[in-house]
């Protein structure tokens, strides 16, 4: 029960619809990841679960209980425009920032210590954040987020403008959070990412969810299969069998299907001096998936 | 528990305000030099003043008999010592002159010769000197005993009324209200300014969607007025500390009695028009997006307090005229006339505490209105906002988004209704300039008036629909 449910959030700024009925949930000790087009209403939605942005119609809910300050004060955000004070010192701000969210200032003390010791920023405390490398200030940012050791951890394209190996850095962090039952919902335009770190995915479009649910299930649930095929002698006509080469080169071709049966059909394309030599289907990827349900 | 949670926010909010800001070197500069000026005021006129405290007087010729000693009287009588040098010339005396070992020579008791223009102050001690030796000679000849003369000259005591005044109030206190009042616009508007960069740098650096994540908008705006508030208080206070303790150390110069209850009185004034204007500072300063916008984003505010500083400067003439009990209500005007009315004396108890209560209630409302504007416009990016989008975005309690707000982009039609209606402000302010004028038969009175009124409205039109002075030209 434990989760954060949107029920058909609406929210306009003038003419725009950036949340059109947005309903989706996320759950505990899951990875959500939140998908969609730039403009499609995911920092919007964001923002909402923070009172930042009030929404017209329809509510967000933690626990189905309204949020209210003093549930948001287990929640940790990361906004897409990063921002800290640049001249206050790392640990004073970070601390600042987590006494701000109600803890008692020996708690927030022990936890920022234990991020600073964890993300290897011990001994840059006393540091002024804008003496930090980019790299750093990222990884103080991250803190931020996390000082309040949050039930809820949104967070807005934490993965941009990361190398590799802050990149799994963070990715680790998210897992264990989520590990350790938190919340975590964050937005990214990484889909391959998202789809190695994700148990379940939310997409948005136009501020509507085109797809929601757990990644495996939306991928089997897609009729449609991607079929590598090798094959020696001529190449069967391929449309004739109700499949779309991808792509074909000799002795090799990538279909796309719309059902299973069309697979039974092109196994009965051997023979006719064609025989088959390999022949392997998968469920489509989710960067097939987002492509497919963003055009619709 | 909510409230209670806002208000500890706010504290937390104004600890870190006072701990950032106390420690950056440009404030502790700061305030040593403020520290280092008052006292240096303070204490080099006492020093360049006080250095010839003493008169020295040359003697030469025949001086008559008593006159030495009765110099030496006089001089006491003012406050200061006579030296007394005899030259047996009255060549040497002249030469002692010139080299300025004496500031005059006083020859047979008759002449006096001055190195230049005659010193006011030495002459009233010597010439008085003279006048009693002569009288006394003179009584003494027509044989009046020095008991019958001193009855005879005995001065009758005088009083003083002046008719323009009203009891226990004398012109010295017109003097503190004056000094007072520009002072209090000094502090105000210098600690609002920096509530107004603060706002401003929060936006800029983007930090502020952190801290609006955590706490409301309110709490934000009312604990870096309240941190920033404080520590002009302690700047203020360290500063009095030190202007007396160089009064004390310098021990000559005359500090008006100002009374107890005024100063405190006078401490509450200060506090109560910082946090009026620095609230509105705030508020407005978050339609700024950047630095460079910030001025012309409070441009309405310097005007208001500009008007309500001449406005309370106008009264300290009529502190009882119902003008002057009029500003000193307005909330705007309150604390800038009210510390001034009380100096002399002229509200009722009661006054004081209804302006007090006046200016509490604007303030909590601008808090409230400030953190919805706050709340409206800090998450806006790009060009200013105007305050008409902040405040159609406030009303729906929604952060500004860039798309649907209006931006300062003008068009001609726009910018045609927009020289109309200022050009019809201006003529409505010289129509209401002459017309004080008239009424006041003050020139000077209608002057301000139009002037005011002009420079206000404009300036709170030019807010309303964003037509910045610089964003005006921009196509």
């Amino acid at each position: 029960m434990a989760l954060l449910e949107f029920h058909a959030a609406g929210k306009r700024f003038g003419e725009v619809a950036a949340l059109d009925g947005c309903s989706f949930t996320a759950r505990p000790g899951r990875l959500t990841g939140f998908l969609g087009p730039n403009g499609a209403g995911k920092t919007t939605a964001m923002r909402a679960v923070f009172g930042l942005v009030r929404l017209d119609s329809g509510s967000v809910t933690w626990h189905g209980a309204a949020i209210t300050a003093a549930v948001r004060a287990r929640f940790g955000y990361m906004p897409e425009e990063r921002g800290l004070y640049p001249r206050m010192r790392v640990r004073e701000q970070l601390v600042y920032l987590g006494r701000l969210c109600g803890q008692p200032a020996h708690e927030v003390e022990r936890s920022v210590d234990g991020w600073l010791e964890r993300l290897q920023l011990a001994e840059r405390g006393r540091d002024r954040v804008d003496a930090l490398s980019h790299g750093n200030q990222q990884r103080v940012q991250l803190i931020a987020a996390l000082v309040n050791e949050p039930e809820l951890l949104v967070l807005d394209e934490p993965f941009s403008g990361l190398d590799p190996i802050a990149m799994e850095l963070m990715a680790g962090l998210l897992r264990d959070m989520a590990a350790a039952g938190a919340t975590v919902l964050f937005s990214s335009h990484q889909l391959d990412l998202v789809a190695g770190l994700c148990e379940d995915v939310v997409i948005v479009d136009h501020g509507r969810v085109v797809l929601a649910g757990e990644l495996e299930a939306l991928r089997a649930a897609v009729p449609e299969r991607f079929v590598d095929i090798t094959f020696t002698g001529p190449a069967p006509d391929w449309s004739a069998l109700r499949a779309t080469p991808v792509e074909t080169s000799d002795g090799h071709a990538r279909l796309r299907v719309d059902s299973l049966d069309d697979i039974q059909a092109l196994t009965s394309a051997a023979g006719d001096g064609t025989s088959i030599l390999s022949l392997s289907f998968e469920p489509p990827t989710l960067s097939e998936l987002f492509r497919r349900a963003v055009a619709t | 528990m909510n409230g209670m949670n806002g208000l500890r926010q706010a504290w937390l909010v104004a600890v870190r305000e006072m701990r950032e800001r106390a420690r950056s070197r440009a404030f502790l500069a700061s305030l040593v030099m403020i520290v280092a000026v008052v006292a240096a005021m303070i204490v080099l006129p006492a020093v360049l003043l006080g250095r010839d405290r003493s008169v020295d007087v040359g003697l030469s010729g025949a001086t008559p008999a008593g006159l030495p000693a009765t110099i030496e009287v006089q001089a006491s009588a003012v406050g200061t010592t006579a030296r007394l040098h005899t030259y047996a010339t009255r060549a040497e005396g002249e030469d002692a002159v010139r080299h300025g070992t004496v500031d005059v020579l006083v020859v047979d008791g008759r002449t006096l010769e001055w190195p230049r223009s005659v010193d006011q102050r030495v002459e009233a001690v010597v010439s008085g000197a003279i006048q009693v030796v002569a009288i006394r000679d003179r009584a003494a000849a027509e044989g009046i005993s020095p008991r019958q003369l001193g009855d005879l000259v005995a001065p009758v005591p005088l009083t003083n009324v002046e008719l323009s005044s009203v009891a226990g109030r004398t012109s010295g206190d017109q003097t503190a209200t004056l000094v007072m009042t520009g002072l209090l616009v000094v502090i105000i508007s210098s600690y609002g300014g920096l509530v107004l960069t603060g706002v401003v740098e929060e936006k800029t650096s983007r930090v502020v969607e952190v801290l609006l994540a955590r706490i409301p908008p309110r709490s934000l705006l009312a604990g870096k007025v309240m941190g920033i508030g404080l520590l002009g208080l302690a700047q203020v206070a360290v500063t009095a500390v030190a202007a007396l303790a160089a009064v004390t150390a310098v021990g000559s110069l005359d500090v008006p009695a100002i009374r107890g209850t005024v100063i405190a009185w006078l401490v509450v004034w200060f506090v109560l028009g910082y946090a009026l204007y620095a609230t509105l500072f705030g508020a407005l300063g978050a339609l700024a997006s950047r630095p460079e916008d910030a001025q012309s984003a409070v441009a309405p505010m310097s005007a208001l307090m500009v008007a309500s500083y001449l406005a309370a400067f106008a009264m300290v003439a009529q502190p009882d005229s119902v003008a002057a009990r009029a500003i000193s209500f307005f909330p705007s005007t309150a604390p800038l006339a009210m510390p001034g009315r009380i100096a002399m004396g002229s509200p009722a108890w009661w006054e004081p505490l209804l302006a007090l209560a006046i200016t509490v209630a604007s303030i909590a409302a601008l808090v409230r209105l400030g953190g919805r504007l706050y709340a409206a416009a800090i998450l806006h990016g790009g060009p200013a906002l105007s305050l008409r989008a902040a405040w159609h975005a406030a009303k729906e309690s929604q952060p500004a988004h860039p798309r649907p707000i209006r931006r300062n982009t003008v068009n001609p039609a726009e910018t045609t209704r927009y020289r109309v209606t200022v050009t019809i402000l201006m003529l409505v302010g010289v129509v209401l300039g002459v017309g004080v004028g008239a009424a006041t038969s003050d020139v000077i009175v209608g002057v301000i008036a139009g002037a005011g009124f002009i420079a206000l409205t404009v300036q709170a039109f030019k807010l309303w629909t964003g037509h910045g002075g610089a964003t005006v030209t921009r196509t």
